[in-house]
């Protein structure tokens, strides 16, 4: 039994498990039990959906104090935050109250969203959220040019509970918005 | 002409019979695998048409039926047309000599039926070895008359794969037909008839294990099926020959792959697994006094042996890689072809020496 080949001895154990395709016969074992114990990993997606994880970055959404009011100030801190250029501001003062701005125009080009949450975290005024969507298939991806009514809209559907105003919730928290004396406090 | 048009009426009836059963097997082998494969990697396979997918296939044959119909710019329109149906014809004119149950004849007005196989001609198994080979026509034309490189590449691979394969195909029929001294498939079924031990896979004196083997091995190759898929294999060709294939031709090619994978399961059962014939003598229908309905538990078996080797073909697929091109044609030529012929030489002395 111990004549030699060119490259490696004659084994007959091995030889033996060549001829009767041993290790065949191991791999179908294997995908025989995998047919025997069928356990699928797969999800029905459409049907049932996984559970998100609670710091899930999905779509973006402009917010809004409980009174209705935009959270957004117009700083642009998205704008320039933001590494694939998704934001554009128009900013400009609000009517009347020359010491407030606001976000006149907002536009954020979705296409190119990565959903870092980069903007989320330079916002000053907890303006932007991210939301637990991820359906945003189009068939036309213009409808993902998204402008501010679009993205208040998408805010105002998934953050149904909204935060005070800021100088009603601390007066020492607010740093943009915060009430002057010399100006006029909004209705309640 | 009144037994004339009786024969043709008799013929035709079988005939759409066996076509339908056919049909109806294929359509539940392309549910089967996708289910079996799934079922086999932890996945559900199709779910969504019908309840847990079983209507897929229907989908399936509609989609490729109302699928445009593309002939590449500058294929051979002709040989391009013909090589779908020079395929599927093949594929099915085999069954034609498949004995499905007990070989009863029947008195019809006078004409003498068989009722379970077409027609019971004394060449049967040289018949099918004959029209199996005629398929490869239709691939090597297909891929051919394409136009495509890829196209070209799987039609060459596979009319080397199928000559080097069909010889070993053939070579280990012969043993059996050495046992046997017929080539009629009617014949070599009705010679293994009792226990399970007088099939042909392990009667005396030459029981045909290593025939067995290399007749699985090479019909695998010969149907194109993973893991001697080359012709079509879809890592590096595309699709092979049919890459430039659509919609009614592409469905045409997909039906007679799986029509030949049920023809060599049914030539493998019939000649190495006693065909009809349960695993013991006679039948239980017999024993119960239902002498007549006997032919049920006979095709149940054909059945179970049939689907039996089919399962192996998805087994297969779910398990093995795909052999590199010299692996395939060194194993079949340097290994499966002196078994064979080794195989033919064992049987012929035993039987001569030790045969009743």
């Amino acid at each position: 039994m111990s004549s030699t080949t060119t490259s490696k001895r004659f084994n007959l154990f091995e030889w033996i498990k060549t001829i009767t395709f041993y290790e065949i016969l191991v791999g179908m074992k294997a995908t025989l039990s995998h047919l025997l114990n069928y356990r699928p990993v797969t999800l029905q997606y459409p049907h049932e959906k996984r559970t998100l994880p609670d710091n899930y970055r999905g779509m973006l959404a402009l917010l809004r104090y409980d009174d209705g009011t935009e959270k957004c100030v117009g700083c642009d801190l998205c704008e320039a935050a933001c590494p694939s250029r998704v934001i554009r501001v128009v900013s400009a003062e609000v009517p009347n109250e020359p010491t407030k701005r606001y976000s006149k125009e907002y536009y954020m080009d979705m296409t190119r969203c990565l959903f870092c949450g980069m903007c989320v975290d330079a916002c000053p005024v907890d303006a932007l959220g991210m939301t637990r969507e991820f359906e945003w298939a189009v068939y036309d991806k213009r409808q993902l040019h998204l402008n501010k009514q679009q993205l208040l809209a998408i805010g105002d559907r998934s953050f149904p509970i909204r935060e005070k105003r800021l100088e009603l919730q601390h007066p020492n928290v607010a740093f943009f918005n915060v009430a002057f004396k010399h100006v006029p406090p909004k209705p309640d | 002409m009144t037994e004339f048009g009786l024969r043709l009426a008799i013929s035709l009836t079988q005939i759409a019979a066996v076509m339908g059963i056919v049909v109806v097997t294929v359509l539940i082998l392309t549910l089967a695998e996708r289910k079996v494969l799934g079922w086999m990697q932890d996945r559900m396979g199709p779910m969504e048409v019908g309840p847990y997918g079983i209507l897929q296939p229907f989908a399936d044959a509609i989609k490729l039926f109302f699928k445009e119909d593309i002939v590449p710019a500058g294929a051979n329109k002709l040989l391009f047309t013909a090589a779908p149906i020079l395929c599927l014809i093949p594929a099915f004119i085999g069954f034609a000599v498949i004995p499905w149950g007990p070989s009863w004849t029947i008195n019809v007005n006078g004409v003498i039926v068989k009722p379970f196989v077409i027609s019971d001609i004394n060449i049967g198994i040289l018949y099918i070895l004959a029209f199996a080979s005629l398929g490869a026509y239709g691939i090597i034309l297909g891929g051919w008359a394409s136009n495509s490189k890829y196209s070209l590449l799987g039609g060459l691979r596979s009319a080397a794969q199928i000559i080097s394969y069909e010889l070993n195909v053939g070579l280990s029929i012969v043993g059996v037909l050495i046992l046997t001294g017929s080539l009629s498939l009617v014949k070599i079924t009705d010679a293994q008839e009792g226990w399970f031990w007088d099939w042909f896979l392990f009667k005396m004196p030459a029981p045909q294990i290593l025939a067995f083997v290399v007749y699985v091995i090479s019909s695998v190759a010969e149907t194109n099926r993973v893991p001697f898929d080359l012709p079509e294999a879809e890592s590096e060709l595309v699709a092979g020959f049919f890459t430039e294939y659509s919609g009614l031709r592409f469905a045409f090619f997909f039906l007679a792959e799986y029509a030949n994978m049920v023809l060599v399961s049914c030539v493998a059962a019939a000649l190495f697994l006693g065909g009809w014939h349960g695993p013991y003598p006679g039948t239980l229908m017999e024993l119960v006094g239902l002498g007549s309905w006997s032919w049920i538990e006979s095709t149940m078996w054909f059945a179970v042996k049939t689907y039996f080797f089919l399962f192996l073909f998805f087994w297969l697929r779910a398990t093995l890689p795909r052999l590199r091109y010299d692996q395939l044609m060194r194993f079949g030529w340097k290994v499966l072809l002196p078994i064979a012929l080794g195989n033919i030489v064992v049987t012929a002395l035993a039987v001569f020496f030790f045969g009743t």
